[in-house]
């Protein structure tokens, strides 16, 4: 019981994770909370319905799912945010506000407003059992799959010339562009590692419900925004760490609450975060970042 | 190898950089001086795209590269070394140095070139895994430097290379231009010890106000009463 409670609070800390991550990349190179980032991944979650529909064998319709999640957010970016590049903050946050509303009315009139069942193949929902111990098989991939991720990205990060230029990019970006790396390049490769990461929790978010609907991206990209914010904005082990704090908590508030406060779970945990934002207002782990008119 | 014309640049109302015109041979080191605010480091920003130009023209080579992007810029071969050095402090000196050489070099090429930076700056070698936020404020100029010079440029613009370092660091670091210029390389200097700069410089430009007032070898400028009394404290 326990050790499937430990499971849930660290598989769910890992999707918060995911998202926050994608979140703090686009937010350290470009300034933005992108609002559209929950859509990317409601928009995994159709494309793995419809590659299931379509009778692609289950990989293979995850690899779709993830890949149209990444190119998502790099045509979003291309279409929405790049003709923008010199406007204000603001103004690119609007922007990815229409876009999220405007993706929303897609899905839900294109689409139905209703979930849709998608079909997860059957040993998704079964379980191991070690002695006394069970442990449900989609937490476990759910988590062994986040682990990847972020050491995939880690990495990429501190391994790659377009990984340090990220980084580089994340304190000083014109002075990146002195280097004469393109700051397109850098813009377009922050979305794309955004994009992927949501298409990732995407997955891992259906396998444990299996259904999709137009709002299926709020919640999650939501608290993700507060793990980021914990976390420290922009900073990327923030987001990480953020996340996983989110998700053990609202696991263990789940699991020890008594009936009577469980309805105020959310509120409690909102506390929690203005506690710790008034003792650290940077976040846990604040963002490196070199503040220039 | 680089002219700038009528160059005109404003920041909403206020005109920081009026008229500029100067050009710099190809091998030659100038000096561009002046009094804070008198709009030196505007006019750096304007020729490698950092700062867009209100008026004017930058020809570099022989091509206006007036309005081109800071990187499109850069990979001409024109390289900023900029105000307060701006090192990436997460970074490692050796991710500095790679970044500075990752569109212009291939994989060996860049290893040869940090070579070269790590014989030239021995100090960077000292802390090559160190971060660059740790270095002290001479080494990270250093880095600075070493980090424009990577990409093998044709000319370097130097944006108050002295600036805050004690008087023997800001020897060496005008030996290393000296010897940088002996190499061959362009380079356009920004400084406020304008006796130092003359010292180093073939032909010196001094700004006021956004103009240029006074302009010529640096030897003339040396001797020029304007200069000697307003910059030089005699
Ligand atoms: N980003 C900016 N926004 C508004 N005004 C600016 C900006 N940058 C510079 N200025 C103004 O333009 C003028 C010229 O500035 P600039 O930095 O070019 O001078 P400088 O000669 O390099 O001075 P210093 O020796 O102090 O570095 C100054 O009056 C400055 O206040
Ligand atoms: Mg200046």
């Amino acid at each position: 019981m326990i050790a499937q409670q430990i499971i849930n609070a660290v598989s769910l800390g890992g999707v918060y994770a995911l998202l926050a991550l994608g979140l703090a990349i686009v937010f350290s190179i470009v300034g933005l909370i992108n609002f559209a980032h929950g859509e990317l991944m409601t928009l995994s979650g159709y494309a793995l319905l419809a590659a299931l529909v379509f009778g692609l064998p289950f990989p293979l319709a995850v690899l779709v799912a993830v890949s149209c999640g990444a190119l998502a957010a790099v045509a979003m970016e291309r279409v929405a945010f790049r003709p923008m590049r010199d406007a204000s903050v603001t103004s690119l946050l609007l922007t990815s506000f229409a876009v999220s509303s405007l993706l929303k009315v897609v899905f839900q009139n294109g689409i139905s407003a209703r979930p849709q069942a998608v079909a997860m193949p059957g040993w998704m929902t079964g379980a191991f059992s070690f002695g006394d111990f069970t442990i449900g098989v989609g937490p476990s991939i759910s988590i062994v799959v986040s682990a990847l991720a972020l050491i995939a990205l880690e990495l990429f990060l501190r391994r790659t010339v377009t990984g340090t230029a990220m980084r580089a990019a994340a304190e000083d970006f014109n002075v990146v562009r002195l280097m004469g790396i393109p700051a397109s390049r850098i813009i377009a490769t922050a979305f794309l590692l955004s994009g992927l990461l949501a298409g990732l929790a995407a997955m891992l978010w259906v396998a444990q419900r299996a259904s999709v609907d137009p709002l299926m991206g709020f919640t999650p990209v939501l608290k993700a925004f507060i793990a980021a914010v914990v976390g420290g904005l922009g900073s990327l082990p923030g987001a990480v760490a953020g996340g996983f704090l989110l998700g053990i908590i609202e696991v263990l508030l789940q699991a020890t609450l008594p009936a009577a406060v469980a309805p105020y779970r959310d509120a409690i945990v909102l506390s929690g975060v203005i506690a710790v934002l008034l003792v650290r207002p940077q976040g846990l782990i604040p963002a490196v970042r070199v503040q220039r008119s | 190898m680089l002219s700038v014309e009528a160059l005109k640049i404003r920041y909403g109302e206020v005109e920081a950089v009026r008229r500029v015109d100067l050009a710099v041979d190809s091998g030659e080191i100038i000096a561009l001086v002046g009094a804070n605010g008198a709009g030196k480091s505007s006019t750096l920003g304007a020729i490698a795209g950092l700062v867009p130009a209100a008026s004017g023209k930058v020809v570099f080579d022989g091509v206006d590269i007036t309005g081109l992007a800071p990187e499109a810029i850069a990979r001409k071969g024109v390289s900023l070394v900029p105000e307060g050095r701006r090192i990436f402090a997460g970074l490692t000196v050796a991710d500095n140095l790679r970044l500075g050489g990752a569109v212009h070099l291939s994989a060996p090429e860049a290893r040869a070139r940090e070579e070269e930076m790590l014989d030239l700056f021995p100090i960077l070698r000292r802390y090559h895994r160190a971060k660059g936020g740790n270095l002290s404020g001479g080494e990270q100029q250093m880095l600075a430097i070493a980090r424009a010079l990577m990409g093998k440029p044709r000319m370097v613009l130097l944006d108050e290379p002295s600036l805050g370092l004690a008087p023997q660091l800001i020897d060496t670091v005008f030996d290393l231009i000296a010897e940088l210029r002996r190499t061959g390389l362009t380079i356009l200097l920004v400084e406020q010890n304008v006796a130092l700069a003359l010292e180093i410089a073939d032909r010196a430009i001094v700004l006021a106000n956004g103009e240029v007032v006074l302009s010529g070898t640096a030897k003339e400028l040396a001797s020029s009463d304007l200069v000697r009394q307003a910059y030089l404290g005699a």
